[in-house]
């Protein structure tokens, strides 16, 4: 079974007429992929691209990773219509300006559940302030259904555009559309996006220990979420936002600590140099069910990976 | 193509109007827009200091540059009265903390646009941000009028209105500036800025210290700088600026796109594991179309300057 806690450490996204990619996708070890409408797939083929959704859905998701499919804000309702099937956990609009766009997309996946059988509100949206003219309608945007469940504030590639900046620089353009989106996200009752941005002058999209070491620093800062674009980052990616049993034995005797003080009638106390109170309580606790979430998942993704292997011969 | 303001403001002289010598140097420095500063003007000689902006502008175009005078907020009207000439771009309004102290400076500058015959909503406003409630309530002040071009930090007042020590060490203004930067763009209109440290602590360094902060501030979205001395000048039209190296790497950027559209597939693969899709193959353009609106411009200032010579 999945885990109930949403693990999301590495998404993959892939341009969904591209079969090289689609069809090795769920051995991957992805945690989830996003299967894309939008600009890696060229307009002209974005037609057939979109009678390829409902097969690459069954394809990727062999290995136990979760799919969203990101469609074209200019073509809502024939994107919704090709990827609004049973297993897709999310659809994902590109460049959302305005909460029409949301309410219509929300429309036309009511509908698509309700002709499929899905049950509905499962499919969520996610829309992408991956401009800055979001940003300033992010208060608006993020009320717009209640199918956004999580919000990530301040893409990369887009977001640098409408900055007119590179992005590799090694500067963080991208701070305070980042910051903003993560208050704003708790303000609303979203899960935030919280990500650690380390200083990259590569651009590379296959960097293993790049990928390694953004993940480490964005589970240190609290982040548990993780996308790449290429392969090379996954596993990396997987390992960098899973806890390491050094910092979960630490969480435990934080805890230990904790009901010890508790039973004491204390609110906090010291141990090892660190304060204790209900808030590293909290911490601790949450890094182990997160700990346990991550196994859970690792669990399910290698016997379904097994299983799709048993019946195709591998 | 996503819409960009389409001024090109790599650097913004700021000369007090009281420094004779500097006035009459102004347009020799190259800078793309020269603002003369009246707002820190003694109360005593602001009716001087008045007096000498209808040669100080003229002297300061000489160069091809665009002017703006700085006004003091409390003294609009009478500052904007003296200033309001042919020739001039707009004014620097500081310390504007609300939509209505910004129209009320866009209704003065209408007045005087009659009555000097200058066409109508042609003179600026250039905000000139101190405050925090400045800096909160920039939305609304951008859209307060439509002649507001251009907005700024005047990073020193705003350290001390917020009791705030600057210091080359510790960056305290990181979120105002991102929020200058997000909302400005956001409604099409030009961040002005210089990187941490020298926007908060403005002095004069080698050249190739200022075009390391210039391009800081290039690459976190500022589209020029505030010059508080002419040697920053070049260094922030340089920063400004893409190299033709980068206009190479732009070009290649595109042909390499296209040809992986023509191929059925929008994210390509580039040198050094970088990946191309649409927005790389956008921010492309909108490289090549700045370069190219930065020749121009520097095409239009050599010409006057050799008018002016």
């Amino acid at each position: 079974m999945q885990p109930k806690r949403r693990v999301d450490r590495s998404r993959l996204t892939m341009p969904v007429n591209n079969p090289r990619f689609v069809d090795k996708a769920w051995t991957r070890g992805c945690d989830g992929f996003q299967l894309d409408l939008e600009d890696s797939v060229p307009q002209s083929q974005k037609a057939h691209a979109r009678t390829l959704v409902r097969e690459a859905i069954a394809k990727v998701s062999k290995g136990g990773g979760d799919v969203e499919v990101r469609i074209n804000m200019a073509y809502i309702v024939a994107d919704v219509k090709a990827a609004a099937w049973p297993g897709v956990l999310s659809l994902n609009i590109g460049h959302t300006l305005r909460t029409d766009q949301i309410e219509l997309a929300d429309a036309c996946i009511s509908q698509m559940e309700r002709e499929r059988g899905i049950r509905p509100g499962t499919i969520a949206i996610q829309y992408a302030p991956d401009m800055v003219y979001a940003t300033v309608k992010d208060d608006e945007l993020t009320k717009a259904s209640p199918r956004i469940r999580w919000y990530y504030g301040g893409g990369n590639y887009d977001y640098s555009l409408s900055l007119g900046v590179e992005m590799f620089t090694g500067l963080d353009p991208l701070w305070y559309a980042r910051n903003n989106g993560s208050l704003l996200a708790r303000a609303h009752d979203k899960t935030p996006n919280v990500v650690a941005r380390l200083p990259d002058t590569s651009g590379s999209v296959s960097d293993a220990d790049r990928a390694f070491n953004q993940a480490e620093a964005t589970r240190k800062l609290g982040g548990r979420k993780g996308s790449g674009l290429h392969p090379a980052v996954v596993e990396p990616s997987n390992r960098g936002l899973t806890p390491p049993p050094d910092e979960l034995e630490e969480a435990r005797q934080v805890l230990a600590f904790w009901d010890e003080l508790d039973r004491r009638g204390e609110a906090e106390g010291m141990l090892d140099g660190t304060v204790v109170d209900r808030y590293e309580a909290a911490r601790a606790a949450e890094l182990l069910d997160w700990a346990d979430a991550c196994a859970q998942k690792d669990a399910f993704k290698a016997r379904m990976t097994a299983a799709a292997r048993e019946r195709e011969g591998q | 193509m996503l819409p960009v303001p389409s001024l090109v403001r790599r650097s913004v002289l700021v000369v007090p109007i009281l420094d004779a010598e500097s006035v009459r140097r102004a347009w020799s420095h190259n800078a793309d827009a020269v603002m003369l500063d009246i707002s820190g003007v003694p109360e005593t000689e602001r009716r001087r200091a008045r007096s000498l902006l209808p040669e100080a502008i003229l002297t300061a175009a000489r160069g091809g540059a665009e002017v703006f005078v700085r006004i003091g907020k409390d003294v609009a009207y009478a500052d904007i009265t003296a200033a309001a000439l042919p020739g001039l771009a707009g004014v620097a309004l500081p310390d504007a903390e609300s939509p209505e102290d910004v129209a009320e400076v866009d209704a003065m500058l209408r007045e005087r646009e009659r009555i000097e015959g200058i066409p109508g909503g042609r003179l600026e406003i250039f905000l000139l941000l101190s405050t925090a409630r400045g800096v909160w309530n920039i939305r609304q002040l951008l859209r307060a009028s439509e002649r507001v071009s251009a907005a700024a930090l005047d990073e020193p007042a705003l350290c001390r209105s917020l009791g705030v020590m600057p210091s080359d060490e510790f960056d305290a203004l990181t979120f105002g500036r991102g929020r200058l930067i997000v909302e400005t763009l956001a409604i099409t209109r030009l961040p002005v800025g210089m990187g941490h440290p020298l926007a908060a602590r403005p002095r004069q360094l080698t050249e190739e210290e200022l075009f390391h902060a210039a391009t800081d501030a290039r690459n976190v979205g500022f589209k020029g700088a505030l010059c508080p001395y002419p040697s920053w000048v070049e260094p922030c039209n340089r920063a400004f600026t893409p190299t033709d190296e980068q206009v190479e790497y732009y070009r290649e950027v595109r042909r390499t796109f296209a040809e992986g559209v023509a191929r059925g597939t929008a994210a390509v693969a580039f040198a050094g594991g970088q990946m191309i899709d649409v927005p790389v193959d956008e921010r492309a353009k909108l490289g090549i179309d700045l370069w190219e609106r930065c020749r121009k411009r520097d095409r239009e200032k050599a010409a006057a300057l050799q008018r002016a010579t």
